[in-house]
């Protein structure tokens, strides 16, 4: 379960020659001045893609060379296009890899450098130890356009803390953001001095103040903290938000089954078995998780001209960065340098830990193509609360574990998406490649 | 008287305030304040001692999409300008709240704005005919430029075919009419002084009534022009300065006739005055066919056409009536005035269908309204008489205003 920066084998040759394949067709599209007969619409509708990134990206000689054409009436006919939705351009920005976020996971041993923590044991109980900071930066959220976020250790999503359930999680926090933050965990906790809101504990805490939160890590699930300063709406969409994974311990499951079930009926000890081999397939300290390919995806959004409306969503923040770079529309695409689908080895299960971050939206939806998963609401079950679905909707906050198994589906692309047509098309929308 | 003679010529060198002022040369002094600026401004430049001042603000960004254009069912295009003083980076094009492709053309290669640069945003989108699309350019800062296209439609772009038949167009709602219209000459002619005096002032009622219409088209322009060029200022500008251009003219025109040119006395050169007015004026009208023409927002029907027509022929009248009371000029004078009057028509309706952009629009109509304006003074001085304006010249000014209206109801784009 090492985090870090896991980036799926990637063949850019196959990527760079369909670009050069489009861009000459392009090119030889636009040459011919009487050009319509010998011209496919589908040269130039992927050539269109091209230019149109090539744009962005400072490289408009291209664009202007269609534009010439396109200055031309009699050009239209050949040149005729339904366009593609989708983000024009590549991610400049580097500070943050969505695609390595994916598999992020700080538990303490390890996860991202930039990440301070450790793990010890103290009074008969494993502490894992974290150090967040709340800074003022600016990310970017899709293509060429920048957003003034507010964000845990500078990313947003914030870093992605993980434990085992009944660990104790000490978060080090300190504000050097200007305003005031707070970090507010989704968790049985039982001190409410650590509850990270305004009445309890510390309260907010200013520029420059600090605070260390001690939470119990339970119940086992999947979670979310947020900074619970006010107004409420403003600092989560900031970008104060992060996941937390608890995973389940396989002895507290071998000792009270029923209450990882979502049936909540007496439990057989063979049916106990599995649900503790489940529960082992779920943590990280068992070598059972590392059969498992598990993607952190928290859904959010943007509202970039102040509306109480997004201009962005996302999984992860970037939209469209689990696209492809490019298509002409007609089966044909191209994975970008920066916007890429999610390649997933089909033999292997494919876990994803869901969060719902959205605001101003009431609930955001995570959307399967050409598959069924089974859907564990909060992650608080070893037992699926939803069996064999293809859409699951979440409202904000809610969050989930999906389980996915593409071992016999063809290798090829398989879309997922909001299935609020509105989000897709506005940047929550993405691709699972099977390899 | 030599004495004096040299006396005269020591004072005339005799350093007095006004030939001297300050003690330096008349070019030196006349210089002199924009040196101490240019001084100034470098001292400024070199120094900043107003740093404190520059608190690292930024002007919000500040862009318009003037209109948008189709030129085909499957392309729309946006025309948009950087009004603010930073650049502006086109970043992503939204096209009914969805992420769309897009090329920004025109802006040097890439898709940032300079200061007062202008742009087009071409989208391959397959839209519908009659069902708006929303629009929204998004920048890099995350700010929102909205435009709504109302029920698309089709501009037929630019072809031989169009450019004759808006040529055509002109020929019908432009020359025709005027012409037509002047062929009430030889009847102005038989009339007796008091009648004519009435056509004169109901010419200039026809007149008024343009200038009113433009002014009004024109400042509706206005809004849709991109903030930079301040559009209802523009407008005031280009009224006050065609205005003040033609009355240079006329009073130029003036000066040689009482310096005993006979030409310039005579009626032809009112007559010239009004028909260049006219034509400044079927100019803009000829843009504003052109460009709805362009934008498929009009259909050319036989019953437009023919309102134009009936608008128009007043025209005629107009420009002939000046000259009723002088020896008839010769003919070529006639097709001249006609053709000056009459043909701008087709020349905007070409300007309108190729490059119409509201700022272009907004112009013309104003400098045509400038230009009326002073038509109308100049007509006031003729039928303006020692026992003032007759009741009936008044009534004829009004007639000339209603009839214009009752026309121009006939002819809404």
């Amino acid at each position: 379960m090492a985090g870090g920066a896991v980036v799926p084998s990637h063949d850019y040759g196959t990527a760079g020659r369909l670009t050069d394949r489009l861009e000459s067709r392009l090119a030889s599209a636009l040459g011919g001045e009487d050009g319509g007969g010998g011209v496919s619409r589908r040269a130039v509708l992927g050539g269109i893609g091209v230019a149109g990134g090539a744009t962005v990206a400072g490289l408009g000689g291209r664009a202007n060379a269609r534009g010439a054409g396109g200055d031309d009436g009699d050009d239209h006919d050949h040149e005729s296009t339904h366009g593609n939705f989708g983000a024009v351009g590549e991610y400049a920005d580097a500070d943050f890899d969505p695609h390595a976020f994916l598999r992020q996971f700080n538990t303490g041993r390890d996860g991202q450098a930039s990440v301070d923590q450790r793990v010890y044991e103290e009074d008969g109980r494993t502490v894992r130890e974290f150090d967040l900071v709340a800074v003022d930066t600016t990310i970017t959220i899709a293509p060429g356009v920048e957003f003034q976020a507010w964000a845990y250790n500078g990313q947003v999503p914030g870093p992605t803390l993980r434990a085992v359930e009944g660990d104790l999680i000490r978060v080090n926090f300190q504000n050097a953001g200007r305003h005031a933050h707070t970090i507010h965990p989704h968790l049985r906790n039982l001190n409410p001095r650590m509850d990270g809101v305004p009445t309890n504990g510390p309260g907010v805490l200013d520029q420059g103040e600090s605070f260390t939160y001690e939470w119990l890590a339970q119940p086992a699930g999947v979670h979310l903290y947020h900074c619970h300063s006010l107004p409420l709406k403003e600092h989560i969409h900031r970008g104060l938000y992060g996941m937390l994974v608890v995973d389940p311990d396989p002895e507290r499951v071998r000792e009270n089954p029923r209450a990882y079930t979502a049936a909540d009926a007496p439990v057989s000890n063979a049916y106990r078995d599995e649900l503790v081999e489940r529960a082992k397939t779920r943590n990280h300290e068992y070598d059972e998780n590392d059969a498992v390919d598990e993607l952190v995806m928290v859904m959010n959004g943007f509202d970039t001209n102040f509306d109480g409306d997004n201009e962005v969503y996302a999984v992860n923040t970037r939209a469209f960065a689990y696209g492809v770079g490019e298509t002409d529309g007609k089966g044909d695409w191209a994975p970008g340098e920066t916007k890429r689908p999610v390649q997933v080895d089909g033999q292997r299960p494919l876990r994803v830990y869901l969060v719902n971050a959205i605001e101003f939206d009431p609930i955001n939806s995570f959307h399967t193509h050409s598959q069924f998963f089974d859907y564990y609401d909060h992650g608080t079950t070893l037992s699926p609360t939803l069996k064999t679905v293809d859409t699951v909707m979440q409202c904000q906050a809610q969050r989930g574990i999906l389980e996915l198994d593409y071992s016999t589906h063809d290798p090829g692309l398989y879309m997922f998406h909001a299935h609020q047509s509105e989000f897709a098309e506005l940047g929550w929308m993405s691709f699972f490649e099977v390899v | 008287m030599a004495d004096s003679t040299a006396t005269e010529t020591a004072d005339s060198t005799v350093e007095t305030p006004a030939d001297r002022p300050l003690g330096l040369p008349r070019w030196a002094a006349a210089v002199l304040p924009l040196v101490l600026l240019g001084v100034l401004a470098a001292a400024f430049v070199a120094t900043s001692p107003l740093a404190a001042l520059d608190a690292g603000g930024a002007a919000l960004p500040d862009v318009t999409v003037s209109h948008a254009t189709l030129p085909g069912e499957e392309t729309l295009v946006l025309h948009v300008t950087n009004n603010g003083p930073d650049a502006v980076t086109i970043s992503q094009v939204l096209v009914d709240d969805a992420y769309w492709n897009f090329a920004v053309e025109g802006a040097g290669g890439d898709a940032t704005l300079g200061p007062g640069q202008s742009a087009q945003v071409v989208v391959p989108y397959h839209w519908n005919p009659g069902w708006d699309l929303g629009t929204a350019l998004v920048l890099s800062d995350g700010t929102t430029i909205h435009h709504t296209i109302v029920a698309p439609a089709a501009s037929p772009g630019l072809t031989g075919g169009l450019l004759w038949t808006l040529a055509l167009v002109g020929l019908f709602v432009g020359v025709i009419p005027v012409a037509l219209g002047m062929l009430w000459f030889p009847f102005m002619r038989s009339m007796r002084r008091s009648s004519l005096n009435a056509v004169l002032a109901f010419s200039t009622g026809v007149l008024a009534f343009l200038a009113v219409d433009a002014g009004v088209e024109a400042l509706e322009l206005a809004e849709a022009m991109p903030g930079l060029y301040e559009g209802p200022i523009l407008v005031v500008v280009g009224v006050a300065g065609s205005l003040l251009l033609v009355q240079s003219i006329s009073a130029w025109r003036r000066g040689r006739a009482a310096a005993g040119d006979e030409r310039a006395e005579s009626g032809l050169w009112v007559a010239w005055l009004v028909a260049v007015g006219i034509g400044l004026h079927n100019l803009a009208e000829g843009l504003a066919i052109g460009s709805s023409f362009a934008l498929g927002r009009v259909s050319l029907g036989a019953f437009l056409v023919l309102g134009f027509m009936i608008h128009n022929v007043t025209e005629g009248p107009a420009v002939v009536a000046p000259l009723a009371d002088d020896e008839r000029p010769p003919l070529r004078q006639f097709v001249g005035l006609g053709l000056v009057a009459g043909a701008p028509v087709i020349l905007g309706g070409w300007l309108g269908s190729l490059a119409f952009t509201p700022t272009l629009g907004a112009f013309f109509l104003a400098v045509g309204v400038g230009a009326i304006l002073q038509v109308v003074w100049e007509l006031r001085g003729m039928i303006v008489t020692e026992a003032g304006v007759s009741a009936r010249a008044i009534l004829a000014f009004l007639v000339g205003l209603v009839v214009m209206y009752a026309t121009d109801l006939l002819v809404a784009l």
